[in-house]
């Protein structure tokens, strides 16, 4: 099954989006404020996980001092470092010196799984999580590393894994849109084209919802405008609009268009609701560290994550960052560790008390993990660590993930990928594979070839799967 | 079975005697015409082509291997005599879940492609030899076969073609037209003729001049011309044709014809990825775009000053500004990239835009293969990637021509000193403060306990970075330009602002190899190749094949040569059909970026040789190739059709024009109409970029590039400055403009072959909302009543302005009425006039420790800033006005042209 549909039949489906579903504006849904089309176009196989949870980590955490200890850097440490080869960057030239993890590391979970220190909460689920250590991607850059986890595309323009997945599977909720963003105020490198819906219709870009200000841009009328104006100024619109209409009866897009009007009016009304915490009990906000200045902003995100996808979003990406620690791993990575450690383990405990775990699939990684070896700033080796495409870790839970296993291996200091080595867009095909989509039959026609998330096509990463 | 174990003998012996014989049987026939060339296409990369990676022990090679199956069929694969049973049909008509092959959905065989493989071992599965196969080809083989440069493979070689989909690379076929019809009218109607169609009737006078004024300039017509135009087409069609002149003497004309252009080239101002850093000169190649339409410059001349400017004539600078186009992509070099990735980004980059650009030709398809479903053997894509090999980049030095406007250096460069010198003197603050506290770092931890404030370290690599930024913005009134020039490839570690130009270009450097990268793959050289263009175009086309020059010759000249050549049959349709589709909405052809056999076929081939040849024949000039398509009744029709069943009945896909597709005006169209009827807009033309007012939220947000935050987007502190056409706005990869991309503005990364509209909820909330949609209506109701008095005659003025004509009375009566009560209301308000601030508060956070930090910034912008006119500059009555203004924005009549 091919999912392309030409432009005709997608103007129909518009239309019966708008006027095909229970009939009258005011049943309208959300979805169709925010999305034109609210396909459903169904699964390839039968899906192990029904909606995704993506932490993206933005900056690029670093493996050896979070999931995948490497003592034997503690005998090198500060020993000199030496690469060469074709592809060498400036990153890699210079003097180098090995830098051990300034963190211990602890076995949790009946399955041993390794967590370095700083994870005080996480550990207690180290049986529901399954850790890959195989994954590699090309870039050093974080934009173009950031495009290709979320896109499957280094240069960026692609569509985003989450517009992917609605353009596949449609939203769950007809009343929410299906892809839904909770970025960081400051927007990563390469900005909202990490949730682009590329060359796909507008319908599947992923939809920010902004943790300041206006959560999505000009919901509401300037300052001083109220609502009882709008509606006088919707009501004239209409009426002037409807003449207009009335002359025209074959254009479809004019009647789409003037029903988006009133979907957008609602849809004021609506988001905030959606957005509002407030409702959920005090002992919930403390779990997920919501009111403590280190975890707030990333409680919040958890939190809303499961509330979205509780109300039928298909995918949420929730960013946490900025892991680019190159100076002061203990300091920055410390911090930053503290600061999505509690509210994630409150996630995955939420999830499973509500029984949404097995099949919501929980996918937490950074866009590349970092070197074993840093260079010379400030007159001394900085005890931080540079980009690395070669080796990360990544772990899943839930949705049909094997739990409590840990996959593939770096080298002995965490320099390279060694074992059950697979590239990102193995990652991404899995990724698909879990939430019932084939990624050979997930295609769109576009610049003369079908595109697919995985560019040219990929492997399952069979040992991942439960 | 036992067939698994058939002997070699036996398979000779069964084969061998019908080498000789003329007798061919269905089966061979079947093998030798479908079965061979579909397994070569479709199978082989897996099941033979690299005999040491076959995928599941299948390997169909020879019919032994084939029949003897692989890892999970065996003797199954294949019964002869049993076609519907055996699984090599059954899996490739995808009836075995989850072992369908071709494994991708976007492989997979056609139902009749299966039916062959059922017939052909129903019909014993013969296999005759690789000679016989020859004979059988040569004597029955349908389809075409195309000759070209070499392909990586045998079969692909040898592959046949639909006739119907290489039509892109035949001659021109050119019909002659009876001399007293209008060419346009006499192909569109024949087809209306033939899919039993009526044509609709003239579009109205008002209606037509609207749609021509924003076809033409993307602006809305002056009321005054309208009814002037309106009064004399009632009289005779003929005025349209002196209007259509008049318009496009206009220099509004050039800009609306560059910004389509610039959709294809991806133009921006600045180069997207880690850093974002501005390209300050892009901004003159979109003002050579807009002269060159303006001009009329013929197109061949246009595409060769693009494609080989500085070959052609350094000592022009026109030529070395339009070389721009070459260096239009996303591109950087950072000090952690590796320079051959990086250079071969770009010249894969450029082999591609270039090919889609010019030739309709997605040259990306052919990289690490040949092509798919075209004629496009991997070789020609390196050996038009190696035209490029020795293109390196440089912001040469090029004058200033009288043209060129230079409005606004000195304030934007004032600005931009200022905030540079904000910056140093906040970094010799830092400095004094770090040398203050900074003490040794002890300890074997080293934590970053070295006294200093994260925040300030933070600081400090953010504000280095930011000068660096600003410094590159200094080079936009410089006497450079973006381009490029032919010499040794230089290995460059970290690209940070201008690229001088080498004394001598082939001293220092290397180099790049002119070699196909097997499988893509920079790192894996393959065979070397000549530089040339495609070779498909040249041998259908019956193009005179020259060498293109190699070492240190003009190679891109003898590209550029060879694109706009007379038999190159590619180039004309191309560019022929781009304006078509910019009038219609649609491209004869409705794939404008790709002509090959997956872009959809031409609806009217004929027409489209005939505009060709006719385009070419009269100087490749684009003005009067509008002059033809305009003045046709084709153009004309209303956009309502009298019998609407008909039409969804024998033209469901809209495409045989028998009334004209009404279409949504794009984002630019849209912010530049509401400047003109407010009466804001600023109609200069040219010059450095200006910055609008965008949404202030999305402008304060901070925007991480490496080492830091960007910069606050600072709009231009004067409304002139700010009120000009979007064309204008300076692009930046990194920071879009949420009102434009809302309205579907494409990003810059890929080329748009057409715009798309969609009709999202966000669009409405924009309108309604958005400050800047605001300012507008305000200031549109301040325009009305500075020329208007009476209610009935503003909110007349009001419709002739934003939509072409006269309220009717229900109109009026609805429009005057909310205006009084709007008033009433606004009345008890008292707007108080918004201020700004010349610094701001932000809050990022720390690479060093993870943890958010504030810092102010300075905002020069806003010490001079003047807002547009506000709520508090003016009465309730005009504020009650604007509400009206508002909606009338909002309406349908004024996004959507009849």
């Amino acid at each position: 099954m091919s999912h392309q549909k030409p432009n005709q039949v997608a103007r129909l489906t518009r239309r019966e989006a708008l006027y095909g579903l229970s009939g009258g504006i005011g049943s309208l849904a959300f979805a169709s404020m925010l999305q034109a089309e609210v396909p459903k176009l169904g699964n390839h196989h039968p899906a192990k996980a029904n909606r995704c949870i993506f932490l993206m980590m933005e900056g690029g955490p670093s493996h050896i001092d979070t999931f995948d200890p490497k003592p034997a850097l503690a005998q090198r440490h500060l020993q000199k470092f030496n690469r060469s080869g074709e592809r060498e960057s400036a990153m890699s030239s210079g003097e180098r010196y090995f830098v051990r993890s300034p963190f211990d590391f602890l076995k949790a979970g009946k399955c041993g799984a390794d967590f370095s220190s700083e994870w005080h909460h996480l550990k207690d689920f180290a049986d529901d999580m399954c850790f890959y250590r195989g994954c590699q991607v090309e870039s050093v850059n974080h934009p173009t590393a950031c495009y290709h986890v979320n896109t499957g595309n280094r240069f960026g323009g692609d569509p985003a894994v989450g517009a992917w997945v609605t353009y596949g599977l449609g939203t769950l909720n007809e009343n929410l849109p299906g892809f839904v963003v909770l970025p960081r105020t400051s927007y990563p490198q390469g900005g909202a084209n990490n949730w682009s819906n590329g060359f796909l219709p507008a319908d599947y870009q992923g939809t920010p919802l902004r943790p300041e200000g206006s959560p999505i841009l000009d919901l509401n009328p300037p300052n001083g405008m109220t609502r009882k104006e709008q509606r006088s100024n919707l009501d004239l619109l209409a009426k002037l609009n409807g003449k207009h209409f009335s002359e025209r009866p074959e254009q479809d897009d004019l009647s789409a268009r003037m029903s988006s009007y009133e979907l957008a009016y609602r849809m004021q009304m609506e988001v905030p609701g959606i957005l509002d915490i407030e409702g959920e009990t005090e002992k919930t906000r403390e779990a997920y560290g919501i009111g403590d200045g280190k975890t707030d902003s990333f409680g919040r995100k958890c939190l809303l994550a499961r509330r979205l996808i509780e109300k039928g979003v298909r995918f949420v990406q929730a960013y946490s960052g900025n892991w680019d620690s190159h100076d002061y791993i203990e300091r920055a990575h410390g911090s930053l560790i503290r600061s999505v450690d509690k509210p994630i383990a409150a996630l995955l405990r939420d999830l499973k008390e509500r029984g949404l775990l097995e099949d919501t699939l929980v996918v937490w990684c950074g866009e590349f993990g970092r070197t074993p070896d840093n260079g010379i700033r400030g007159g001394g080796a900085s005890y931080g660590r540079d980009h690395n495409p070669k080796a990360m870790t990544m772990w899943f839970a839930g949705g049909g993930t094997k739990a409590g296993h840990t996959i593939g291996a770096t080298d002995e200091i965490g320099a390279e990928a060694v074992d059950c080595v697979h590239h990102i867009r193995d990652v991404h095909c899995t990724w698909l594979n879990l939430l019932g989509l084939d990624d050979n039959k997930l295609t769109y026609f576009h610049a003369g070839r079908h595109k697919q998330l995985s560019q040219f096509g990929g492997e399952v990463i069979g040992d991942l799967i439960a | 079975m036992f067939r698994r174990f058939v002997p070699a003998s036996a398979l000779l012996f069964a084969v061998l005697p019908s080498v000789f014989s003329l007798e061919v049987s269905d089966g061979e026939k079947l093998f030798a015409l479908r079965i061979k060339p579909l397994f070569a296409q479709k199978c082989m990369a897996c099941h033979g082509n690299e005999p040491e990676e076959i995928k599941s022990e299948f390997d169909m090679r020879t019919r032994q291997s084939l029949i003897s199956g692989g890892e999970i069929f065996e003797d199954e694969v294949v019964i002869p005599g049993k076609g519907a049973m055996s699984y090599l049909y059954r899996l490739s008509a995808r009836l075995e879940e989850d072992l369908e092959m071709p494994p991708k959905e976007a492989d997979k065989l056609t139902k009749e492609q299966t039916w062959w493989i059922r017939d052909w071992i129903n019909e014993g599965a013969p296999w005759p030899s690789e000679e016989r196969v020859a004979l059988i080809q040569k004597k029955y083989a349908e389809g075409e076969q195309v000759l070209t440069s070499r392909a990586l493979t045998e079969d692909w070689q040898k592959r046949r073609y639909e006739s119907k989909k290489l039509w892109a690379y035949r001659p021109l076929s050119v019909e002659s037209v009876p001399k007293d019809q209008h060419p346009v009218d006499w192909f569109v109607n024949r087809r209306l003729k033939e899919n039993g169609l009526e044509p609709a009737s003239s579009a109205s006078g008002g209606e037509l001049f609207r749609r021509l004024s924003f076809g033409l300039t993307g602006l809305p017509p002056d009321p005054a011309e309208a009814i002037k135009f309106e009064r004399q087409f009632e009289k005779s069609s003929d005025v349209l044709l002196t209007y259509l002149e008049k318009l496009m003497t206009s220099p509004h004309y050039g800009e609306h014809f560059a910004r389509h252009w610039l959709d294809v080239a991806r133009y921006a101002d600045s180069a997207g990825f880690a850093n974002d850093y501005s390209r300050p000169n892009a901004w003159r190649y979109r003002d050579y775009v807009v002269r060159s339409f303006n001009d009329d410059k013929p197109f061949d001349q246009f595409v060769k000053e693009q494609v080989a400017g500085d070959e052609m004539d350094p000592q022009n600078p026109e030529n070395l500004v339009a070389t721009g186009f070459l260096r239009m992509g996303p591109w950087e070099q950072t000090g952690m990239s590796v320079f051959k990735e990086t250079r071969q980004l770009w010249l894969d980059d450029v082999t591609d835009s270039v090919g889609q650009a010019f030739l309709a030709h997605a040259m990306q398809c052919a990289k690490c293969h040949d092509h798919k479903f075209d004629p496009v053997p991997t070789r020609d894509y390196y050996a038009m990637m190696a035209v490029f090999s020795t293109t390196q980049f440089a912001d040469r030095k090029a004058s200033f021509l009288s043209t060129e406007s230079k409005r606004g250096f000195d304030s934007f460069t004032e600005i931009v000193q200022s905030k540079i010198s904000s910056y140093q003197q906040e970094d010799v603050r830092l400095k004094e403060k770090m040398n203050r506290l900074k003490k040794e770092e002890t300890g074997s931890a080293k934590v970053g306990d070295n006294g200093l404030d994260p925040g300030d370290e933070a600081s400090q690599s953010r504000i280095f970075k930011n000068l660096i930024r600003h410094r590159i913005e200094l080079d936009r009134v410089e006497p450079l330009t973006h381009a490029v020039y032919t010499g040794k490839t230089i290995t460059r570690r970290n690209v940070q602002g201008r690229l001088d130009m080498p004394e001598n270009p082939w001293q220092k450097g290397y180099f790049d190899p002119d070699v196909i990268y097997t499988a893509g793959d920079v790192y894996s050289e393959g065979d070397a190749v000549a530089p040339g263009g495609l070779s498909a175009a040249e041998s259908l086309g019956n193009m005179k094949v020259r060498p293109f020059p190699q070492g240190k010759g003009k190679r891109r000249l003898a590209l550029a040569e060879w694109i706009v050549d007379g038999k190159n049959p590619l180039t004309a349709r191309v560019l022929v059909n781009r304006v078509w589709s910019w009038h219609f909405g649609r491209g004869i052809a409705g794939n404008p970026n790709n002509f090959g056999g997956t872009g959809e076929l031409p609806t009217h081939p004929a027409l489209l040789d005939y505009l060709a040849d006719w385009f070419m024949k009269n100087g490749w000039s684009v003005k009067k190739l509008n002059r033809l398509i305009l003045t046709s009744e084709t153009y004309r029709r209303s956009s309502r059709h009298p019998n609407p069943k008909s039409l969804d009945e024998n033209d469901p896909k809209g495409q045989w024009y028998a009334r004209f597709l009404p279409r949504r005006l794009v984002a630019e169209e849209i912010r530049d109409a509401m400047l003109a009827v407010s009466g804001e807009l600023n109609p200069a033309v040219g010059g450095i970029p200006v910055r609008p007012d965008i949404n202030s939220e999305v402008a304060l947000q901070p925007r991480q590039i490496m080492g830091g935050t960007a910069s606050v987007y600072e709009p231009d502190p004067l409304p002139e400055q700010r009120n000009r056409r979007t064309l204008y706005a300076e692009k930046l990869r990194g920071l879009r403009d949420p009102f434009l991309e809302a309205f579907n503005q494409p990003g810059s990364d890929l080329s748009c072959e057409l715009r798309q509209s969609s009709t999202v909820a966000p669009q409405a909330l924009t309108l309604l909302n958005a400050e800047e949609v605001q300012d507008r209506a305000l200031a549109f109701a301040d325009r009305l009543l500075k020329e208007r008095k009476k209610e009935s005659t503003v909110i007349q003025r009001a419709f002739a302005l934003a939509l072409g004509r006269s309220a009717s009375a229900d109109e009026l009566s609805a429009c005057i009425e909310r205006w009084k009560q709007a008033t009433a209301t606004e009345k008890e308000k008292e707007p108080a006039p918004k201020t700004y601030s010349p610094k701001i508060k932000r809050t990022v956070m720390a690479e060093k420790t993870g943890e958010p930090y504030d810092f102010w910034e300075v905002l020069p912008v806003f010490e001079s800033y003047q807002p547009d006119l506000q709520g508090s500059d003016v009465d309730a009555r005009t504020r009650g006005l604007a509400h009206v203004c508002l909606v009338i924005f909002n309406l349908n009549e004024f996004s959507y042209l009849d």
